[in-house]
């Protein structure tokens, strides 16, 4: 398959998803049902569903999964590593323990830990402390391998705090089962909030990344000859490293821990249209939405209980494994 | 290939080179040599602008450090000891990176790929490549650029006979046309090829003058500990064009 075609047919893809995402569920709409719904015609109970419950689920969906795409896209480049992934800095890790802090202490501290925005500006710090760290950690000289080591160690250590909290409180059962929800993500009860949340943040910050696409290239392929070739290396890193911080950490923010997503998609895409990252980083951007789309699906459709960070997972892992042995 | 001389005064880099003054012309086709670790790499980079160094460099008399990263594609290009591609551009995208610092502006390529004996690999992904491959690459990334000061670390160490020679006719041809030329090297029989030698030992500059001048059987001693005498009709040569 060739760049021409992949727009279109990404875009049908997450066309397909999307509606698919708003027909179905615990009740089952027709397309024709969807497209009333959506026009402000139709049956009543189906225009709630619809357009209260199932479209503000989509679109934060659709957000969160081109968020971790193209933060994918942006660790991998960065890194010059294809197996790199958003959560390598440690920023999901400090969203988890800022989100699980606010579940655990919330209750004893006396506060509604149920507070809508309490949960993900909690996250969203704990991501941007945890950036904050690495970058200070690496700051002399900031090569490459120290950052990656540092992230590692501060992935350690924040989940060694999540891991604290979690069995601290072991003996509530509710809080407990509310973080285990939030560590395995989920889009329940996503509503028009969580999408004013999360969406105009992941938007802005795709669109600041598109232009980065050719300096990306250059980056991908090393530092010292990139910047030979005039690209400002210090420059482009730091807008890197900030907007796939936001990414993460907002969709870490509106739907919890969601894994593969970021490894998987720009890998899947740079086996069918190649590494230039003018193309990746957009098609990166509808894979994403696509498959988290699809993985929501499997959660709703499946009613085993099953957590969203679980099916991409399940249903990435395989799939990946299958790619890589697949003769290049 | 427009021209452009490049000065450097008291340059340093702690704890790997000390202290070097020189200044390199245009035409001028220029070895740098020394033992491991005598500081070749660093010098190269540094007066490439890619590391933080102490001094001054400046470019046709113009300071490096306020010339803008997008500029300095176009004035110097640089080729690294080691070439690694970990993403499976095409060959031909590799070099057009070279092409970064004029908008991506074409034109060269395919005179670059060619220059380098790459046209018949230009599709194959760079991950594919043999490590002498890969460093043809480089080189026709940094040709691309047509830059008119090139800085090559080391750029045959890794070719066979054949192209390792093909690119110091290249860097012949290159100074011929006004451009300005340092490539280090380890071979020094090759360096008497070379207008100008520069020799580098601790991270000082011990000897820059004619191949001949410098380049001395005591020298040789002090700085490479070794007992030398070259027998000039051994240096390999490419049959004329």
């Amino acid at each position: 398959m060739r760049s021409r075609a992949a727009i279109p047919a990404l875009l049908a893809l997450l066309a397909v998803a999307f509606l698919a995402s708003l027909a179905f569920g615990e009740m089952r709409l027709s397309f024709s049902q969807v497209l009333a719904a959506l026009q402000g015609g139709g049956d009543e109970i189906a225009r709630t569903v619809v357009r209260d419950f199932r479209l503000p689920r989509a679109l934060v969906g659709m957000a969160v999964g081109a968020a971790l795409g193209a933060s994918g896209v942006v660790m991998q480049a960065f890194f010059r590593n294809p197996l790199a992934s958003p959560g390598l800095l440690g920023v999901s890790s400090g969203g988890a323990l800022g989100a699980v802090a606010v579940l655990a202490l919330g209750p004893l501290l006396g506060f509604a830990s149920a507070t809508l925005w309490a949960l993900p500006l909690a996250s969203v710090a704990g991501a941007f402390a945890a950036t904050g760290a690495v970058l200070m950690l690496a700051q002399r000289g900031a090569g490459t391998e120290r950052l990656l080591l540092s992230g590692v160690a501060l992935n350690a250590l924040l989940g060694a705090g999540t891991s604290f909290l979690l069995t601290t409180t072991a003996g509530h059962f509710e809080v407990n089962a509310q973080i285990l929800f939030w560590l395995m993500g989920g889009l329940e009860s996503r509503s028009w909030e969580h999408v004013w949340m999360g969406g105009p943040p992941i938007l802005a910050a795709c669109l600041l990344l598109l232009p980065l696409g050719r300096p990306m290239d250059l980056l991908s392929l090393g530092e010292q000859s990139a910047q030979s070739l005039g690209v400002d290396v210090r420059r482009l890193r730091f807008q890197l490293i900030l907007l796939s911080t936001i990414l993460t950490a907002m969709a870490t923010a509106v739907a919890g821990m969601v894994g593969f997503v970021g490894l998987v998609v720009p890998h899947v895409m740079r086996l069918a249209f190649g590494p230039d990252h003018r193309r990746l980083l957009p098609y990166s951007m509808l894979g994403g939405a696509t498959f988290l789309l699809a993985c929501d699906l499997v959660t709703r459709t499946f009613p085993l209980g099953l957590r969203l960070g679980v099916v991409t997972a399940l249903v990435g892992g395989p799939f990946f494994l299958w790619l890589l042995r697949r003769p290049q | 290939m427009n021209s452009a001389a490049l000065h450097a005064a008291d340059l340093s880099v702690p704890g790997r080179l000390e202290g070097v003054a020189l200044d390199l012309g245009p035409g001028e086709l220029v070895a740098v040599v020394g033992p491991n670790g005598a500081g070749k790499s660093t010098l190269i980079q540094a007066l490439a602008g890619l590391l933080p160094a102490q001094g001054t460099i400046q470019w046709n008399g113009q300071s490096l450090s306020r010339i803008l990263m997008a500029d300095r594609g176009r004035r110097l290009a640089w080729v690294g000891q080691e070439a690694h591609f970990e993403f499976a551009f095409p060959v031909r995208e590799v070099v057009a990176q070279g092409r970064y610092a004029w908008q991506d502006d074409p034109s060269g390529v395919a005179e670059a790929l060619a220059e380098l004996d790459l046209t018949h690999l230009a599709e194959r992904p760079a991950t594919r490549l043999s490590g002498g491959e890969r460093h043809r690459v480089g080189l026709a990334r940094a040709l691309a650029t047509r830059a008119p000061i090139q800085l090559w670390d080391e750029p045959v160490a890794q070719l066979d006979v054949r192209h390792a020679l093909e690119v110091m006719r290249l860097a012949r041809r290159l100074a011929t046309e006004g451009g300005t030329i340092l490539v280090s090297l380890h071979d020094l029989r090759a360096a008497y090829r070379f207008d100008r030698v520069l020799v580098l030992d601790q991270g000082h500059l011990v000897g820059n003058g004619r191949p001949h001048d410098v380049l001395t059987a005591p020298l040789i001693r002090t700085v490479f500990r070794v007992e030398a005498t070259f027998v000039e009709s051994l240096v390999p040569e490419l049959p004329p064009d």
